[in-house]
């Protein structure tokens, strides 16, 4: 493996799960709760959360789970409440929370996502369900990141609207993949798809590839060169220049060290 | 109302049972293992089933309703296919697929020696244990 595929996808979450921390990591991206330096829950805007997970499909009623944080919220015992009173099996919630965990997770450690703030001792509302070390999140980020770019690297599919293309004479649509094209109107993004069908996100983004891999989802056009030759460079850079990864490591690793 | 762990030992205490894991077939990740994995990881092996499983599930000519499959509430979300089995020289797989009240893409993934195994027991046992994950 390169030392790029081994590196560290959060310095700061790896020395929080080190001396087994209690609290909440913030970053622009998204949030991780942390007790004794194991993951308990994660959220992200960039993801439907558990009761859009649980709720859209009519699994669970949105009136139950409003019950159960109006219930149990302040004791911060939403989910055990919710398996409490019948809303949920025990299992289906632990499916459906370590779903959300690595949903939110990929997200919450994307590249993008900032520097991070550590809040010491903050909990979630939601209670315990079930716990996952650090190091299974940040190996399952960076598997789930090559995944994405061994199906079909376009990343800008991932931002852009779901454009469907008509399927090839014999060509096989499977059950999911029609529910998504059903309501892809060519306006939706990946992330809209994920709230409305009430799946992870992540799942969404990688259907989508698999889909414009099959031709059945048009590939967007990679953004034009000029663009970012229009932004004028200082005088000592040159186009060619790559960015000295090395160096823009240990200086996020330093800043993020130093909060 | 047993979970994850639970249903992975309950499986893991069928006769020739060597590893089990609860695997979402969608992305391959394995939300829970127990045992041996026949390549010596989990992930790897959580990743290879999940393919197969999604195969299985997505393709038109496994999908079609059984009779008893009545329309309207859940019917089409009821998962077609029950379960995948794959037979080595050396042993058997069972992949049981889990329904679950909202959209996943789960299934259960038992290894079992061929020799110790009990096929049939397997089968019987991986789908109580299915139905028990997701009963209230």
């Amino acid at each position: 493996m390169t030392a790029l595929a081994t590196a560290a996808v959060s310095p700061l979450l790896t020395r929080l799960a080190a001396e087994r921390a209690t609290g909440a990591l913030l970053r622009d991206r998204g949030t991780l709760f942390l007790e004794d330096g194991r993951i308990v829950h994660a959220e992200s805007p960039a993801t439907p959360g558990l009761d859009v997970l649980l709720t859209t499909g009519g699994g669970l009623a949105p009136e139950r789970w409003r019950e159960a944080v109006d219930r149990a919220g302040a004791r911060r015992q939403v989910a055990r409440f919710l398996v409490d009173s019948g809303g949920l099996a025990g299992g289906e919630l632990e499916i459906c929370h370590l779903a959300a965990i690595f949903d939110a997770a990929f997200f919450a450690l994307s590249p993008g996502s900032g520097p991070s703030r550590f809040r010491r001792g903050a909990t979630h509302w939601i209670g315990s369900v079930r716990s996952v070390p650090a190091a299974a999140v940040e190996r399952e980020t960076r598997r789930r990141r090559e995944l994405l770019d061994a199906v079909w690297p376009y990343p800008q599919l991932d931002t852009s609207p779901v454009v469907p293309r008509a399927a090839a004479p014999g060509q096989t649509v499977t059950a999911r993949q029609r529910a998504l094209l059903a309501h892809a109107d060519g306006l939706r993004t990946p992330a809209d798809l994920a709230w409305v069908l009430g799946r992870p996100a992540f799942h969404t983004l990688l259907d989508v590839r698999r889909l414009a891999a099959a031709g059945l989802v048009e590939t967007p056009l990679a953004p034009v060169r000029a663009v970012r030759a229009a932004t004028t460079l200082p005088d000592w850079m040159t186009d060619t220049q790559s960015p000295d990864v090395a160096l823009l490591r240990r200086l996020r690793d330093a800043l993020e060290a130093s909060l | 109302m047993p979970g994850i762990d639970e249903c992975l030992l309950e499986a893991m205490a069928l006769p020739g049972a060597r590893g089990a894991a609860l695997v979402d077939w969608s992305s391959g990740l394995a939300l829970g293992t127990a045992g041996d994995s026949p390549v010596g990881d989990h992930e790897t092996t959580a990743a290879e089933t999940a393919e197969l499983a999604r195969a299985a599930a997505e393709y038109e000519s496994f999908a079609q309703a059984g009779p008893e499959a009545a329309p309207g509430a859940g019917a089409d979300r009821a998962q077609p296919v029950e379960d995948v089995i794959v037979t080595t020289r050396s042993g058997y797989h069972v992949l049981r697929f889990v329904e679950t009240s909202f959209d996943s893409s789960v299934f259960l993934h038992l290894w079992l020696d061929r020799t110790e195994g009990n096929l049939a027991l397997a089968r019987l046992r991986l789908r109580a244990l299915a139905e028990g994950l997701v009963l209230r």
